[in-house]
């Protein structure tokens, strides 16, 4: 199971836009980030609201639900250029040059294809909850305080509209990878062997002794 | 073709979709939706005209699983967690657990080897997901290992073996995501690990002691601490303290009165006090910002496999699979016993090749109601079960074994995340050096499991005060 | 003709008309006609009108108050003190609301048809602690209550709080509410009984309501004998979720309350009074002015509810 690989980078087009987008997925992310650290403030602020004040968050666990797909969701094409979501290498490692680019195109349309049309039935279920017609535009909204919900369906197109286009980026990297037959072309996650990968996992958690005193 | 059938192939297109390399989420996403459209098209008997609609039906409803599934109370546990883990990094409370470890237990033989694992335990109550915790313990526990002569091998396995005590000790994102799947009580499971995860320390420190004393140059003893310096050590280790006990304190009261809130706002008020003490110990925007993205990263990745297998959950709803497969389990004839045993070997063997999260969260859905099934069913009392307890006890009893069993394969070939991160971090060690490190511990983590299973009272005890089983 | 039918938890009494009619259509028609109950496995509980509009099950059940916006005309009926007092009263008033037109575009738009309620009695408070036996009591009482029923509870200082229904037993046991509102039988399924020291008996501050709604086109494509099966079935399948849940339900109800040990506090005709002149008006005012916002003749159906319910009591 890889959890993270590397992108190599030039001065190509191709790599340019990737950084590019690169750049949108990072704030992308850092939005979600912040949710998560914006969850535990609410929480904190309930506790405290209830046992000095007597006066608990109105609508906590609506609000909770709202923020959950920006911290789930908003990141998932950061975490796919990271090369963080989990697949089983163990066949496609073996493969070298032209044979591995064909299966990393192949199982790349696959995925394209499959968040193209999530694409659109996300941004249908969004469409079902949006009604310009009504006040605050919501045709769907929460329990407790009513919250309309459709902003936290829209970050779900959002992000897949980002993911796609990730995806284009990895199908031309891919297919020109095959017909070149490059060893290690640019701007698509390259599968690492097992000591240079778990590197990587350890590159997230290494330094922090230090940089913390 | 029967809507069972239809499920058995797309499961096997499922299954060559990840062989070939498909990430696993987007694997299950796909085979999911696949599979709606093919059980859509049947109901209007393959009707060509009929294609279309049945592709619209199939993908506007896979398209509601990531917004509705995430948006769960319960799910924002996970990315809690994960924050209190790199927080913890930043805090500095890892180094200082093992200082205070070696220099309390250090003097036993193979101390360093235990007093890793005492602190990997210490830590994993604050941190929710294994593979980092080893990681973080590679850096820290085995440089003073080998500076202490240690045999490098035996200083690997300790550690690659000691992460997966994350999982098990709260919080642990991997038993919350079980809680959600088997609809159970998210506190009553997390307390639940609590005593097992002990349970498998204390056997993973003994194996350390025995192997030690059978083979002196394993890991000499580490001595000559004065009281002084002991005491001195704990200060620093005293925040892992007080967060698990906010934790504990927000799911059970141990003194009888009442719990102090929700697990979900004890998780987040202990992130809250080891943000605090990162930001005490020097933490600034920097540091702040790629733990903030690191969070995000892990947590959008577990949410990724969450809603992708969500979808195939869906399809597997309208093909009911999980019904046929339960009446299958139940109409085997053997003792029951006998085939709880069967299904955990299955999940030591896809284990191997599988990631913890992926593996339950593709296996629950069908085995899980079976497991009911084969002890009696929702209704059944204590007295009447084959396992000699209800379905709640059922369900964490099971659900803690199977997430040891899931944390066991972090340790074994050919793919044992936990070893290859031990090995990367240490450029001295070979991966096949970590792996035959850690088999000792595969004997461990059997005798473990065998115990859960035999002692059920060992999962069952701190759930059954807060449940009343 | 198959039907896919999503509902959601266990099953219970308040699902017991949907077992009841499925029996019922596939008798009536030879087998002709069956549906397949789902609890759970095809959508989430939120989701189920989204469902129902794309057509990927036929059949669902929904609550109103869990997504107001998608169904504002529906509650109206989950106004606090609206007067309800028997199950049989609900589903009148429920069947006399779904037949209005207004109501009926609502739930088109969703391209749903509403077949018949799922009446619940009113929701009354289990509590741990003192209990409040006067109005003033409930000043500073945390209690888990929703929507129209929070609202209610606040007007006499009570301070309403959020936790899921999963969550309520575990907030009773820990503090961070004192008291839930329910239903008895999901009193009885979410274990909030199990801690209670208090039971309200006649607070009835109001109910969720929760239609079960079939989609449009499935309706119309069904034989016209089978159409007949399911609506000729309706009256009876209700029939015999009422005496379900009055003999069953009930039945355990009260001896479980007097098993534990728990207080049952029933208030005074004038304290009522004083609690439903301070909640009841106002709140319903409100409600008339933001659905009439989003274009409903919203007067006309809380007049056709309270016109049904006086002239039936
Ligand atoms: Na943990
Ligand atoms: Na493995």
């Amino acid at each position: 199971m890889a959890g993270s690989s590397s992108v190599l980078e030039d001065g190509s087009t191709l790599s340019r836009i990737d950084r590019a987008l690169f750049r949108v997925e990072t704030v992308l992310a850092l939005f979600g980030g912040l949710a998560v650290f914006g969850l535990m403030l609410l929480a904190v602020a309930s506790v405290g609201g209830r046992n000095f004040f007597n006066q608990p968050l109105r609508g906590y666990v609506d609000w909770i639900q709202f923020a959950m797909p920006f911290i789930a969701i908003l990141g998932v094409s950061y975490c796919h250029r990271l090369g963080g979501h989990i697949r089983m290498d163990i066949l496609v490692g073996r493969l070298r040059g032209r044979a591995l680019w064909l299966f990393e195109l192949l199982s790349t349309l696959l995925v394209l294809a499959l968040m193209i049309l999530l694409l659109w039935g996300s941004w249908a279920h969004f469409g079902r909850s949006f009604d310009l017609g009504r006040p605050l535009w919501s045709a769907d909204s929460s329990i407790d305080i009513g919250l309309p919900l459709w902003p936290a369906k829209l970050v779900v197109p959002v992000a897949f509209g980002v993911l796609c286009l990730r995806l284009v980026i990895h199908v031309i990297g891919y297919a020109r990878a095959f017909a070149t037959g490059v060893e290690r072309p640019v701007a698509v996650p390259l599968i690492e062997d097992a000591a240079a990968q778990a590197a990587h996992e350890a590159e997230a958690v290494s330094g922090f002794e230090e940089d913390a005193r | 073709m029967t809507s069972i059938e239809i499920g058995l192939w797309v499961t096997a297109g499922l299954l060559a979709l990840v062989l070939i390399g498909t990430r696993v989420a987007f694997a299950a996403a796909l085979a999911g939706l696949v599979g709606l459209v093919w059980i859509f098209w049947s109901k209007k008997g393959y009707d060509a005209g009929e294609l279309s609609w049945a592709i619209a039906v199939a993908v506007k409803t896979a398209g509601q699983v990531p917004h509705s599934k995430v948006s769960s109370q319960e799910l924002s546990l996970i990315p809690i967690f994960v924050l209190i883990g790199y927080l913890a990094y930043y805090a500095g409370l890892t180094k200082a657990l093992f200082t205070a470890a070696k220099r309390w237990v250090g003097w036993l033989p193979g101390g360093l080897g235990v007093s890793t694992v005492f602190a990997t335990a210490g830590f994993a109550a604050v941190s929710g997901a294994s593979v980092a915790t080893s990681a973080v313990f590679a850096r820290i526990a085995i440089p003073e290992m080998l500076a202490e002569g240690y045999d490098k091998r035996f200083a690997a396995g300790v550690v690659a073996a000691a992460g997966t005590l994350a999982s098990l000790i709260p919080p642990s994102a991997i038993l919350v995501i079980y809680a959600i799947i088997v609809e159970q009580d998210v506190g009553a499971l997390l307390l639940a690990g609590f005593i097992p995860g002990a349970f498998s320390a204390v056997i993973y420190a003994t194996m350390v002691i025995g192997m030690a004393m059978v083979w002196k140059k394993l890991g000499p003893p580490v001595t000559g601490f004065s009281w002084g310096e002991r005491f001195a050590a704990l200060p620093g280790a005293l925040p892992i303290v007080f967060v698990v006990l906010i934790i504990i304190f927000f799911i059970y009261n141990p003194f009888g009165g009442d719990a102090w809130g929700t697990p979900s706002e004890g998780g987040a008020l202990g992130a809250f006090l080891v943000f605090l003490i990162a930001l005490w110990r020097g933490m600034r925007w920097k540091e702040f910002k790629s733990a903030i993205l690191e969070t995000a990263k892990l947590s959008v990745m577990i949410f990724t496999i969450i809603w992708g297998v969500l979808i195939y959950v869906r399809f597997l709803g309208f093909a009911d699979l999980p019904g046929a497969f339960s009446d299958w389990i139940q109409s085997l004839h053997q003792p029951p016993m006998v085939t709880l045993l069967l299904i955990l070997c299955a999940y030591a063997i896809l284990g191997m090749f599988m990631d913890a999260i992926g593996m339950l969260l593709l296996t629950l859905p069908i085995v899980f109601p079976a497991v009911i099934a084969l002890n009696g069913g929702e209704a059944v009392t204590a007295a009447e079960s084959a396992f000699g307890m209800n379905a709640t006890g059922c369900a964490i009893w099971f659900g803690i074994i199977v997430v040891k069993m899931a944390e066991l394969c972090l340790i074994t070939p050919p793919i044992g995340l936990n070893c290859f991160v031990v090995a990367g971090v240490r450029p001295e060690l070979s991966v096949q050096d970590v792996f035959r490190g850690a088999s000792p511990f595969f004997v461990a983590d059997a005798l473990t499991i065998a115990g859960l299973v035999a002692f059920p009272a060992i999962v069952l005890y701190l759930p059954g005060l807060l449940l009343g089983l | 003709t198959e039907w896919n039918v999503s509902v959601w938890g266990k099953r219970r009494a308040f699902t017991e008309h949907i077992e009841k009619i499925a029996e019922l259509v596939s008798e009536k028609t030879g087998g002709e006609f069956t549906m397949n109950i789902s609890y759970g496995g095809l959508s989430k509980n939120t989701e189920n009108l989204d469902g129902i509009q794309i057509g990927a099950f036929e059949m669902a059940q929904i609550c109103a108050g869990y997504h107001p916006d998608k169904n504002p005309s529906l509650t109206v009926l989950e106004l606090p003190f609206l007067g309800v007092n028997s199950l049989e009263m609900e589903t009148e008033v429920s069947m006399k609301l779904y037949e209005h037109p207004a109501v009926q575009d609502d739930l088109a738009r969703w391209n749903a048809t509403l077949l018949m309620p799922s009446p619940m009695p009113q929701y009354n408070i289990a509590g741990v602690g003192d209990a409040p036996k006067t109005l003033a009591d409930f000043k500073g009482l945390s209690v888990r209550a929703t929507g129209g029923i929070g609202s209610a509870m606040e007007t006499v200082g009570a301070v309403p709080t959020s936790v899921t229904s999963e969550e309520a037993r575990q907030a009773m046991d820990s503090g961070v509410v004192k008291a839930v509102a329910f239903a008895p039988h999901a009193h009885m399924s979410f274990g909030t009984i199990e801690p209670a020291k208090w039971w309200t008996t006649n607070l009835n501050p109001g109910t969720v309501n929760c239609p079960v709604v079939v989609n449009t086109d499935a309706l119309a494509a069904l034989t016209d004998a089978e159409r007949e099966a399911l609506l000729g079935s309706v009256e009876e399948a209700l029939a015999y979720y009422i005496d379900f849940y009055n003999n069953e339900t009930m039945a355990k109800w009260g001896p479980l309350l007097e098993e534990k040990g728990v207080e049952q506090i029933t208030y005074s005709d004038e304290a009522l009074k004083e609690f439903r002149a301070a909640a009841a008006g106002p709140i319903a005012a409100q409600w008339v002015e933001d659905n009439a916002a989003k274009g409903l003749p919203a007067q006309e159906l809380l007049d056709l509810v309270t016109g049904v319910i006086g002239g039936g009591s």
